[in-house]
């Protein structure tokens, strides 16, 4: 009896290693990257075909041909395990297209959903390849031909060694995720596009936390099926993936901890008592009402808990040693105080300005030839031809639907252009992808609120910062020893512009808590972090109270002073008359007038357009 | 030729299908993944009314209405309360796939998991330019072409329809210029909803026999014939309905019939890397 419950926990103990290396693998997906990978058990069954096929002996050779399969290569462990991670992470590779910028989150993941339901049919389907719906069975356990694999010590040992993977896997992820590139990755899954427009790479990041996704769920279909032996389609049917969303859902997305925590109470824990419960009603009724079960779980906990058991954990960065976390709360946008910002010449501005000693010498910096956009046949913007010149402060205004903002996202190529060129510092950028234009100094703002929302504030900043040595997956991977020196230097930064814009004591709160004011203020201290050369805003001084936005002008124009260019559109005529020069009207998409605003009021045309009625 | 005749029935059904599910994601910019359940739940309804003695044509219509009032229960109290909570997008999803678990597997609880068939006739069978159609699959047809014409009626010529339509494309200007936004939203899903009642029905009628779990990979073709004609776009649902119905039947005929929806599949994941806004949408502004 007590050698039964000895085999009985070191199962367990094999099932839990398995659940939470799947878990903390979609986890990374998913609760990290943002990234809804619904075909995420493909990624576990090519890991268990893989280290099957690459274990076991030909097909036809000591089967006695009642399966069939490809490969049969015979490799000793463990190379059939690092032959399924390489073939998780490969099969990660396919799919790239879909996790793109252009496509829709939700869309990309119905196109994984489909993959998996694709390709089990397949699987099930053409017996050659992998045996059919049958599966393969006969999977020689690692070493058996040294140790015996029915031997508790035996079982012991391979569920401890699962465990260890599982305990390195955690640590590997944790060290990913709170580096600088765990920091973008996070970004990236509050707001891609503007992630994007900070210069993130989204593809890049994208494809890199699939591979490592698909790797990690390789890994575990390998441990499993060198345990339990046998692995058949009807093992990964495409709702596998929904209870491994369970789970993590369950345990609290984004968080590593949780994550193993969701494992071991969904998959385990659902495995585990229906194995104890009495027999009752059909023999469908217990499945079918565990599937309830877990449809359930997701609703009610999305709903009541959605940041599951363990949320994930507030990040305080701080470049002194121990500090106490500042979380002020934010007041109503109606009723905001002016923000005490600091006055334009105490303010520091050298830290900010890549071009902080260039001269102003006035020429066209940012131009465009014939820009033209089209929405399902209707122009939005048609011919504009515009120079910005060097060390300026120019406006854009318009009616409503001139076609302002569409034309700054094609400046800043977050919007395709339909046709025209864009040219900055006399290079041909039409077809430069965004982030790259962001590297090279072309940061935009946006009219809607762009926070990083489960970011705080000071993360929404430090994050922008161009360069990062741990801004990378290789870099993160050389741990906080590589990157932490310059690391603490950016939040010293981080931490100085927001002390200039009078914000400190909100440093760690959740971005998405703030007043719609305070969040454009950490939009543009965004910005400026990303190191502009020219930087393109829209609207930035909408629901910013007056006297503050008179002082961010102020700040705007001795930026400029100091050799940055600035486009911004803005429908405060006082802000422009005050600050920008010269001012570019825009209506129904077309250039109307170009001048300072003195001699835009005096063209008869413009006050028709615009400035009248 | 014979597989041009199943072609035709399968799109008829599919048509209809697609075009209720392009038409909640059109409205409420969800997609929802539960559709298929609701279609099996709603047949069962109707195979339970059919059972008590009731003529399958007018058991039909229990089936319709199941799907109008359990689709919009769905929106009003799952969908609009998670949506209003301005949460990532794919959360809605992800509570549509539950939904799905909930609807598919409490039926096959209740009902358990043998296949049931209505109790129906076939009646005669006709030779009509070299397909072999029963006159079952002959009103299936019928009803479909019938239903379609009178959604492009209420798109095209009633006020609802224009409101719908507006609703779609813009929902704020839709609001702000006196559309009564969240009338028409529940609107569209009643109607939506008993298209895929009327779905569900004839799809369970069209195989013959059926099981609680046997929509679960409809929802495939249903996705593939939207995307293929632009998402949230009806006419679009309707001709990529055509192409899907018609491209698996005839493609069974030259493969082993297991393979027969691997088409549904490419044409699907080619749209979402190529022409994700359908072959004749494009990319709406940001």
């Amino acid at each position: 009896m007590p050698s039964s419950i000895g085999f009985y926990l070191t199962t367990v103990l094999v099932y839990g290693a398995v659940d939470a290396l799947a878990c903390l693998g979609l986890n990374m997906e998913f609760g990290v990257a943002g990234i809804s990978n619904f075909g995420f058990i493909i990624f576990q069954a090519a890991g268990a075909y893989t280290a099957a096929v690459l274990s076991m002996s030909p097909s036809a050779a000591t089967n006695g041909g009642f399966q069939q399969y490809v490969l049969g290569w015979n490799l000793p462990f463990p190379l059939p395990w690092i032959g399924a991670t390489l073939v998780g992470g490969l099969l990660a590779l396919p799919f790239v297209f879909l996790v793109g910028k252009r496509l829709r989150g939700d869309f990309a993941a119905v196109g994984l959903l489909v993959s998996a339901v694709l390709l089990n049919l397949l699987a099930k389907n053409y017996i050659p390849f992998l045996n059919g719906s049958a599966g393969i069975s006969l999977v020689p356990a690692p070493l058996q031909n040294f140790f015996n694999p029915q031997g508790l010590v035996y079982q012991l040992a391979y569920g401890l060694f699962a465990t260890l993977l599982a305990v390195l896997v955690y640590f590997l992820l944790r060290r990913v995720t709170e580096s600088p590139y765990g920091r973008s990755l996070r970004a990236m899954r509050d707001n891609d596009i503007v992630a994007d427009s900070l210069g993130k790479n989204l593809r890049g990041q994208r494809t890199s936390i699939l591979v490592l996704g698909g790797m990690i769920a390789g890994l575990s279909g390998a441990v499993l099926v060198g345990f339990i032996s046998l692995w058949a389609p009807g093992a990964w049917g495409y709702a596998e993936t929904i209870v491994l969303f369970a789970a993590i859902i369950i345990g609290g997305a984004g968080n590593h901890k949780g994550a193993v925590l969701g494992a071991l109470l969904v998959p385990l824990g659902f495995e585990e008592i229906t194995r104890f419960l009495p027999p009752f009603g059909s023999p469908s009724l217990v499945p079918a009402l565990e599937w309830v079960a877990i449809g359930l779980l997701i609703i009610l906990f999305l709903w009541f808990r959605p940041n599951g058991v363990i949320p994930e954990k507030r990040r305080i960065l701080s470049s002194v040693v121990g500090r106490t976390p500042t979380v002020a709360v934010a007041k109503d946008d109606d009723t905001e105080e002016p923000i005490n910002i600091g006055s334009v010449d105490d303010f520091n501005f050298e830290g900010l300005l890549k071009t902080s000693n260039a001269v102003n010498d006035g020429r066209v910096i940012l131009s465009t030839q014939g820009l033209t956009k089209t929405f399902n046949g209707v122009t939005v913007v048609s011919d504009v031809s515009i120079t910005i010149e060097q060390g300026r402060l120019t406006g854009m205004i318009g009616p409503n639907g001139a076609g302002k903002s569409t034309t700054l996202a094609m400046l800043a190529g977050t919007l395709p252009v339909s046709s025209g060129k864009i040219f900055y510092e006399g290079n041909d950028i039409t077809n430069v992808p965004s982030y790259k234009r962001a590297q090279m100094g072309l940061v935009r703002t946006f009219q809607l609120a762009s926070e990083f929302k489960k970011l705080t504030v000071l993360e929404n900043l430090v994050c922008a910062i161009p360069k990062q040595s741990g801004d990378s997956f290789w870099g993160s991977i050389r741990g906080r020893r590589y990157w932490g020196a310059q690391d603490k230097g950016n939040i010293e930064r981080a931490e100085e512009i927001l002390e200039g814009f009078g914000l400190s004591q909100y440093a760690d709160a959740y971005a998405g808590t703030l007043s719609g004011g305070q969040r454009r203020l950490v939009e543009i201290m965004r910005a400026l972090l990303a190191e502009p050369t020219v930087m393109l805003l829209d609207e930035p001084m909408a629901g910013v109270h007056p006297n503050l936005a008179r002082k961010i002008g102020n700040h705007l124009t001795k930026l400029c002073e100091r050799g940055m260019t600035i486009v911004m559109v803005e429908h405060e005529l006082a802000i422009m008359d005050e600050f920008c020069d010269p001012v570019i009207v825009l209506a129904e998409g077309k250039v109307l007038a170009r001048g300072t605003m003195a001699e835009l009021r005096a063209n008869s045309e413009v006050v028709e357009a615009y400035l009248v009625g | 030729m014979p597989s041009f005749g199943f072609g035709l029935i399968t799109a008829a059904v599919l048509a209809i299908a697609t075009v209720g599910f392009t038409m909640q994601f059109a409205v409420t910019n969800v997609l929802n993944l539960a559709y298929g359940s609701v279609m099996i739940n709603s047949a069962f309804v109707t195979y339970w009314v059919n059972r008590h003695g009731t003529s399958i044509w007018i058991s039909l219509f229990a089936g319709v209405f199941c799907g109008a009032v359990v689709s919009w229960c769905l929106n009003k109290f799952i969908y609009t309360p998670f949506q209003r909570r301005n949460l990532v997008p794919i959360t809605v999803v992800i509570v549509s796939l539950g939904v799905d678990l909930v609807g598919t597997f409490g039926l096959q609880a209740i009902v358990g998991g043998s296949f049931v068939t209505f109790n129906m006739s076939q009646g005669h069978e006709f030779h009509i330019v070299g397909m072999l159609l029963s006159e079952v699959q002959l009103i299936i047809f019928a009803i479909c072409a019938v239903v379609l014409i009178s959604i492009h009626w209420l798109l095209k010529y009633t006020r609802m329809g224009k409101a719908m339509r507006a609703t779609s494309a813009n929902p704020n200007l839709a609001r702000n210029s006196g559309v009564k936004t969240r009338y028409i939203i529940s609107m569209t899903w009643i109607i939506s909803g008993a298209l895929c009642g009327l779905a569900g029905t004839v799809f369970a009628m069209n195989s013959g026999v059926f099981e609680a779990t046997s929509a679960q990979l409809y929802i495939v073709l249903l996705l593939a014939a939207m995307f293929l004609g632009g998402p949230g776009e009806p006419y679009g649902a309707m001709l990529g309905a055509l192409t899907i119905g018609l491209a698996t039947e005839i493609s069974a005929a030259y493969i082993p019939a297991d393979y027969k929806q691997v088409i549904a599949f490419l044409v699907l994941l080619g749209m979402l890397a190529f022409r994700p806004y359908g072959l004749f949408g494009s990319e709406k502004t940001l």
